[in-house]
């Protein structure tokens, strides 16, 4: 994606001027390391630590292994929050990503006033998750609220009753927002990508006489394909650990039919003050992400030539 | 730039215009309603149907203000540009290291910073807690610009070096030739052409930080009740206070208002880590 400058070639006598001390470097980022190990592989330590510890309402008792996470894995309720998260991602992200394509595709037609237009679009995703979270509650309130009344009392999905509240639509509401704040991010990022695409193989085409489809399915989308992927990947990352939203429509009912991972793992920290297995679920948690961005992180960088 | 070679006439233009137009006031209608909620008496906001017209009332503003919300925008404001602060001062130099030097490791410490960027907030929230309630840093200003370091300062470092890797290494090298120090070079060269970037980037970090809830609303408290974490508070055992919430939300929202309008062009690039050059 970008011409990589990083360091001249050897042969160059000039660049050694900058590089001749091979400790600089490290100094420019010590502070920065520093920092990020005292916050974040500090409190993952911590947490390993707590993992393997009954502690419970605070205080850390007996070493006892693995039987935090033993328990945990044989616990229905983390099942199902793997399943909820699963649903909520797999069904919000490819919505996402579909909507957002073709928004950039049609953003990327001789559309006027773009620089109000895109500004105006990227408020959703911008916004606090709180306050989006909060404008849903609103809008979705039961009985009063703008969208339950005006729409779905119209078409008698739900009458009298917040969407929230309705164990077999709260987490399709909850998507729906999802698709609601994140779509903009999609066609936004997608359309950058479309600006950025070289001219030359599009006037290729002009000459040959190809055709819209044929120009979009053998020059446009095989030229998106590394940066569709990326945010893809990115957007799936983010949507597994969304939080505040959920906390404040759901906090994971009605039951546990909302009830993420991290949902689960704030509950059992803040109100059943069950430390120990909440640890071991963030671990679990923490690796796979872990595990994820490094496959991520391998395949932006050597497949697809971006970062 | 594809548009350049199927440029279609005017008319074209205004038809996608206008399916654009449309599509963004569906979008925003919610935010539009929220806003309105603002001044509307709570029988208006109650009614049913629907009701579009009322007149407007300062009441829930006042309420806002008795209950000390003020402080909260205060304690957001200051708190936000202290760790963003430190961000840019800690963070600047090793985003120019990553993406000048060679270093041992290199891929190894990337993906660290990586990790801690796409590491779920409510990981992190239970150690820090833990720890916090054991060295008194719950409740405290500290507490917090720490805590805002693990998504914030690695994301500044992963960003800021895709804006460095575009400046032209010669320019430096040319400094160093004459002879500058290091340092010379990092203030009098790079720093100034890295402004824009660094602008941006940062600026980003603020609205994370003033959108962050989790974090505040765990290892913050009385003293530093941040304004996302004020809008819980208005679920009362009386009810929801709804008009009170929608002011207090569109506070938040205004300055994340004003910042996308001003670095529309360099958001999309900051939210997809520099892999979009926008």
């Amino acid at each position: 994606m970008s011409a990589t400058t990083e360091a001249a070639p050897a042969h160059a006598p000039k660049a050694s001027a900058l590089r001749e001390s091979a400790w600089y470097p490290y100094i420019l980022i010590a502070p920065s390391m520093i920092t990020l190990v005292v916050v974040s592989l500090v409190p993952f330590i911590y947490a390993i630590y707590l993992s393997f510890h009954q502690a419970k309402f605070g205080r850390v008792r007996d070493f006892i292994w693995f039987d935090n996470y033993a328990t945990l894995l044989s616990d229905e309720r983390f099942w199902n929050s793997i399943g909820v998260a699963a649903t909520f991602v797999f069904i919000a992200v490819p919505i996402e990503f579909m909507l957002g394509l073709v928004g950039a595709l049609v953003l990327n037609q001789n559309v006027r006033g773009r620089s109000v237009l895109v500004p105006l679009l990227f408020m959703p995703t911008m916004m606090a998750p709180i306050v989006v979270g909060l404008l849903w509650k609103i809008m979705l309130a039961g009985s009063w609220g703008f969208f339950s009344y005006n729409v779905l009392e119209r078409f008698n999905i739900l009458t009298d009753t917040s969407i929230f509240a309705s164990p077999d639509l709260a987490l399709y509401a909850l998507i729906f927002v999802d698709i609601w704040q994140w779509t903009p991010f999609m066609m936004l990022a997608f359309f950058a990508g479309l600006q950025a695409l070289p001219l030359g193989p599009y006037r290729a085409a002009a000459v040959d006489g190809a055709n819209p489809l044929q120009i979009f399915f053998h020059i446009t989308l095989p030229m998106m394909t590394p940066l569709l992927a990326v945010i893809g990947l990115l957007r799936f990352i983010d949507a597994f650990k969304v939080f505040d939203t959920i906390y404040i429509l759901t906090n994971g009912g009605p039951g546990t039919t909302t009830e993420t991972p991290s949902i689960l793992a704030n509950k059992m920290t803040f109100e059943f003050w069950n430390i120990g297995e909440a640890s071991a679920l963030a671990v679990l948690v923490w690796i796979a992400f872990f595990a994820f961005c490094t496959i991520f992180y391998q395949v932006a960088k050597k497949r697809l030539n971006a970062f | 730039m594809a548009e350049a070679v199927s440029r279609p006439e005017g008319s074209r233009g205004l038809f996608w215009t206008s399916i654009v137009v449309v599509y963004a006031a569906i979008v925003l209608f919610p935010i539009f309603w929220m806003a309105t909620m603002m001044v509307k008496p709570n029988d208006a906001m109650f009614a049913r149907p629907t009701q579009w017209l009322f007149v407007p009332t300062l009441d829930h503003f006042s309420y806002v203000i008795e209950q000390g919300f003020h402080w909260s925008l205060l304690t957001s404001f200051v708190l936000c540009s202290i760790s963003t602060l430190l961000v840019v001062i800690i963070g600047t130099p090793a985003a120019y290291a990553f993406a000048r030097f060679e270093m041992k490791g290199k891929d190894d410490l990337f993906l660290f910073i990586l990790g801690s960027r796409m590491a779920p907030p409510v990981c992190l929230v239970i150690p820090f807690y833990l720890i916090y309630s054991k060295v008194g840093l719950l409740d405290s200003f500290l507490g917090l610009t720490l805590a805002y370091m693990t998504f914030n300062l690695s994301f500044y470092v992963w960003v800021l070096r895709s804006f460095c890797r575009d400046l032209p290494v010669e320019l430096e090298e040319a400094a160093a030739l004459e002879g500058w120090s290091k340092v010379q070079v990092f203030r009098r060269v790079v720093f100034p052409l890295l402004r824009n970037g660094i602008v941006a980037t940062s600026v980003l970090c603020f609205i994370f930080a003033w959108n962050e809830f989790l974090f505040a609303f765990m290892l913050g408290g009385n003293s530093v009740t941040t304004l996302p974490v004020s809008i819980p508070k208005l679920i009362t055992s009386q009810g929801v206070r709804w008009g009170e919430m929608a002011v207090v939300g569109m506070t938040a929202l205004v300055p994340v208002l004003i910042v996308v309008f001003i670095l529309q062009r360099h958001i999309v690039r900051g939210l997809t880590l520099g892999a979009v050059k926008g």
